[in-house]
């Protein structure tokens, strides 16, 4: 009896995740009954709902794999309490540099992706060292950032679009290659998309069981008590920029491989994106609180609402409407769900009190 | 015989463990400039708060502004025509004079600002005591003494019959405090009614004309200033029940365990002292007198200017907190919901957190955490299912033990615990006493900072007392008590 009771209160220090948890069921069930009720009166008959089919669920990995790895380093970024705005400009300057390397100044390959990747990690490291040395807000340094990049990736690609010569095909590579659907229809699970899974299986492990992420989620629950307790708060919000650059930059070479152009638009509005996913995920604004399976989650819901979409035959003006009611009624509820739960919290508490307290009394009056 | 324009009747407060106030009587008169003295926790900023509505008074006693009964909230008091001027600034530093004096209570014809009017008004109070700062002035630019001119210059303009200044002239310079209370005896002489608090004794004596003396919430006497002298007015803030106090056993002290030389930093000035194993050594003083800023110091959380400081034989330089922790430094802080705890954090990742430092392995696994966490629940007798529990969600005497946990998991031997048993109730306390017991047995060493009287007299082996940013006193274990430290603390020598 005792193990179920901790496992439960182990569930509920992750209570955060659990409405994206319940959001994402409601949705996926929603769609689902939506396309099997609209397949049965249109043709009379009960169909497989397209929706769930292994084909569009892979798709749908597919197009989050280069959100999903920003989200995750938008992830510890939030997490240690700062906002990165500049990610999506960032991707765009690092696809063009990538780009234009491989096709214009004949930087070999494989040192073009290096390179590319080193400066999305340089340039975050020196955003980080601002907003951590000088105590700025990550908001307004990043926001700069973002207008500053989105210069030098037009000044490098002249503002035309780079095209390349299907160079990066390697990251599409089908790994269940031959494998197909009922209907005879090839299914694809191109590496990058474990790229994705495995950067958010490292950063769940790296958050959970390592003393560095002790430290991210201490900095970002609160600063000043960190500090005192032995934690080098500059350091640690310094490598947390770091590792989001590390993210930014292999996203940057993802993005690039699925569309072969090295083109300004590449990232436009990505970090809109990633926060919104990071944000449905269960992740505080002010940090401290949050996991990266309620963020992978977030990043998978907010796939899923555009594709299901598509399939539904509803507009894209519609879709912006939706997405956009989706992630307020996702961070209203966590927020209800979170407080309704602390006052539980507490009344259990003070019950369980009240018995300790009354146990001991009838300790003494046993002796 | 004048009037009187505002009487407390039989005025209590209790807070959630403690009494703040009980039975308090209190009467104004007109024109009279009113001290209330006491130790810190005596309940003078609460005495204030119920006269500025912040806080009601428990039901039974009753407040009366000239000869009606009242109740208060802050709104009614401004409407009353009591002004509070409290010991932090009230301004808005990026507004003018005539901006803070005005703001929310502009003057208007037909929704348009009378500036012309306003500033006349201004102008007039600050000429009134001879205040020089021009209306135009930012506030955020005049000095600590020019601020509070503007703020007494506020009641003068709508002419408020009460002032209350607590605390007024805790940051300024002499000329501005002689200038100050000049400017307070002149408009007592215009009729006003001053409540004037103060902890420097010299100050109280130049312009009270009655003194009231409170001591652990209760009133000891009101008398005419010139029925009392310096002597009589300390020991009737001092002298309490013998339950108050602890009585610990002492141990024979051990070897040196830290030593601060002519340390200087962080607004603190030349403080050179000593710790030995099993022994605590208790920093007394008044609130602000830079007890707090010292132990940032030590502990490597401000930037040491001057001095040096040793750990056993050995001279350290702590640049940050965890250069202290590697050397076995604890430090318990004042507010432990701001500086101590993480709130929305269960037990077992708060009692993790310290000991990272000295840590040498890359994990550190949830279920490693709980099993730590669960231990020291035990073995503090902390009253939480098990540590899972959010930290937030416990009592103050059970936070404070989750700070205790954090430390003890560091493994340290020196610790400096900063009003330990601040906010939390009489059986934590004695808990809390216990566990400081048994650290000296293990021969560690404390040092302790708190402005609670009782616990410095009664746990102390020796006492520090500091003034203004420096140690202005020495106390040994015979010589302590609480007329000595008070003394101390307010500028005086040993009884």
């Amino acid at each position: 009896m005792k193990d179920a009771k901790s496992k439960r209160r182990l569930f509920s220090e992750n209570s955060d995740t659990r409405t994206v948890v319940v959001i994402s069921i409601g949705f996926f069930l929603a769609i689902v009954l939506i396309q099997l009720i609209t397949g049965f009166t249109a043709t009379g008959k009960w169909a497989y709902p397209s929706f769930a089919s292994p084909i569009n669920i892979l798709n749908i990995l597919m197009q989050t794999a280069g959100v999903g790895l920003l989200a995750m380093g938008m992830s510890v970024v939030m997490l240690l309490g700062d906002i990165d705005l500049s990610v999506g400009m960032l991707v765009s300057l690092v696809a063009i540099f990538i780009a234009k390397g491989i096709r214009d100044w004949g930087i070999p390959l494989f040192a073009a992706l290096i390179l590319g990747v080193l400066i999305a990690v340089l340039l975050q490291f020196l955003m980080g060292l601002i907003i951590s040395r000088f105590k700025v807000e990550s908001f307004i340094i990043t926001l700069g950032g973002s207008i500053a990049f989105r210069g030098i990736a037009l000044l490098m690609s002249n503002s035309q679009e780079v095209t390349l010569n299907n160079q990066l095909d390697f990251f599409k590579t089908n790994l269940i290659e031959g494998a197909v659907n009922s209907q005879g229809m090839r299914l694809q699970l191109p590496v990058y998309v474990t790229v994705f899974f495995l950067v958010a299986i490292i950063f769940w492990a790296m958050l959970k069981y390592t003393k560095f992420g002790r430290r991210i989620y201490a900095v970002g629950s609160n600063p000043e008590a960190a500090f005192l307790s032995g934690v080098n708060v500059k350091n640690i919000r310094l490598v947390g920029f770091v590792l989001n650059g590390l993210c930014v930059g292999v996203a940057s070479v993802i993005m690039l491989a699925r569309v072969n152009v090295g083109i300004i638009s590449i990232g436009q509005n990505l970090e809109i994106d990633a926060i919104a996913a990071v944000v449905i995920g269960g992740l505080s604004m002010s940090g401290g609180k949050g996991s990266i399976p309620g963020v992978f989650l977030g990043v998978i819901l907010m796939g899923a609402i555009s594709n299901a979409m598509n399939i539904l035959r509803i507009g894209s003006e519609w879709q912006y409407v939706v997405k956009g009611l989706i992630i307020i009624a996702a961070v209203t509820g966590g927020a209800v769900s979170e407080r309704m739960s602390r006052r539980k919290t507490l009344r259990v508490q003070e019950i369980e009190t009240r018995c300790f307290v009354n146990e001991e009394e009838n300790e003494d009056q046993v002796e | 015989m004048s009037k009187t324009v505002f009487k407390l009747n039989d005025i209590s407060k209790t807070f959630p463990g403690v009494k703040a106030l009980s039975n308090i009587n209190f009467d104004l008169l007109q024109g009279e400039v009113h001290c209330i003295c006491g130790e810190n926790g005596a309940g003078k900023s609460t005495l204030i708060k119920i006269m500025s509505g912040a806080y009601q008074p428990d039901k039974g006693g009753c407040l009366e502004f000239e000869g009606t009964a009242c109740s208060l909230n802050p709104r009614k008091a401004i409407e009353m025509e009591i002004q509070t001027i409290y010991q932090e600034h009230n301004v808005f530093p990026q507004l003018s004079v005539i901006e803070n004096i005005f703001v929310g209570m502009e003057i208007t014809n037909k929704g348009i600002v009378q500036r012309k009017k306003m500033r006349k008004m201004t102008q007039e109070a600050l000429d009134f005591i001879q205040c020089t700062v021009s209306p135009d002035a930012i506030v955020g630019t005049l000095s600590s003494g020019e601020k509070k001119l503007v703020e007494i210059a506020k009641a003068l303009v709508f002419r408020r019959k009460i002032i209350i200044l607590d605390e007024p002239t805790a940051s300024l310079s002499a000329s501005e405090i002689n200038f100050l209370l000049d400017v307070v005896k002149k408009i007592a002489k215009a009729g006003l009614s001053i409540v004037y608090i103060s902890h420097h004794l010299d100050e109280v004596f130049e312009i009270a004309d009655r003194i009231t003396v409170l001591r652990d919430g209760e009133k000891v006497f009101t008398r005419n200033a010139d029925e009392i002298d310096h002597d009589q007015l300390v020991r009737s803030m001092v002298g309490r029940d013998v339950s108050a106090f602890y009585s610990r056993e002492y141990f024979t002290p051990g070897e040196l365990a830290l030593e601060a030389k002519n340390l200087s930093g962080n607004g603190v000035y030349d403080i050179s002292f000593n710790v030995r194993r099993g022994e605590i050594v208790g920093f007394a003083g008044m609130v602000g007198s830079g007890r707090s800023e010292l132990m940032e110091l030590i502990m490597g959380a401000a930037k040491k200017t001057g001095g040096e400081l040793h750990i056993g034989e050995k001279k350290v330089n702590f640049k940050v907190p965890s250069d202290a922790i590697r050397h076995g430094m604890c430090f318990i802080t004042e507010d432990r919901q701001y500086t101590g705890l993480f709130l929305d954090h269960s037990i077992a990742r708060n009692t993790a957190i310290a000991n990272l430092v000295n840590n040498k392995k890359i994990f550190s696994t949830p279920k490693y955490n709980l099993k730590i966490g669960n231990g020291f629940i035990e073995k503090l007798n902390i009253r939480a299912r098990d540590a899972s529990v959010v930290a937030g969600t416990l009592s103050g005497g059970n936070q404070q033990k989750v700070v205790l946990s954090k430390w003890f998991n560091t493994n340290g031997d020196i610790f400096i615990f900063d009003e330990p048993t601040c906010g939390i109730d009489v059986g934590a306390k004695q808990e809390i006493y216990k566990i400081m017991m048994d650290l000296l047995k293990q021969n560690k060493a404390i040092i302790m900072v708190s402005s609670d009287m009782p616990e410095v007299v009664s746990l102390s082996d020796r006492v520090m007392v500091m003034r203004n940013g420096s140690l202005s006193g020495e106390l040994a274990r015979e010589e302590i008590s609480e007329e000595n430290i008070l003394n101390y603390s307010i500028g005086g020598s040993k009884i």
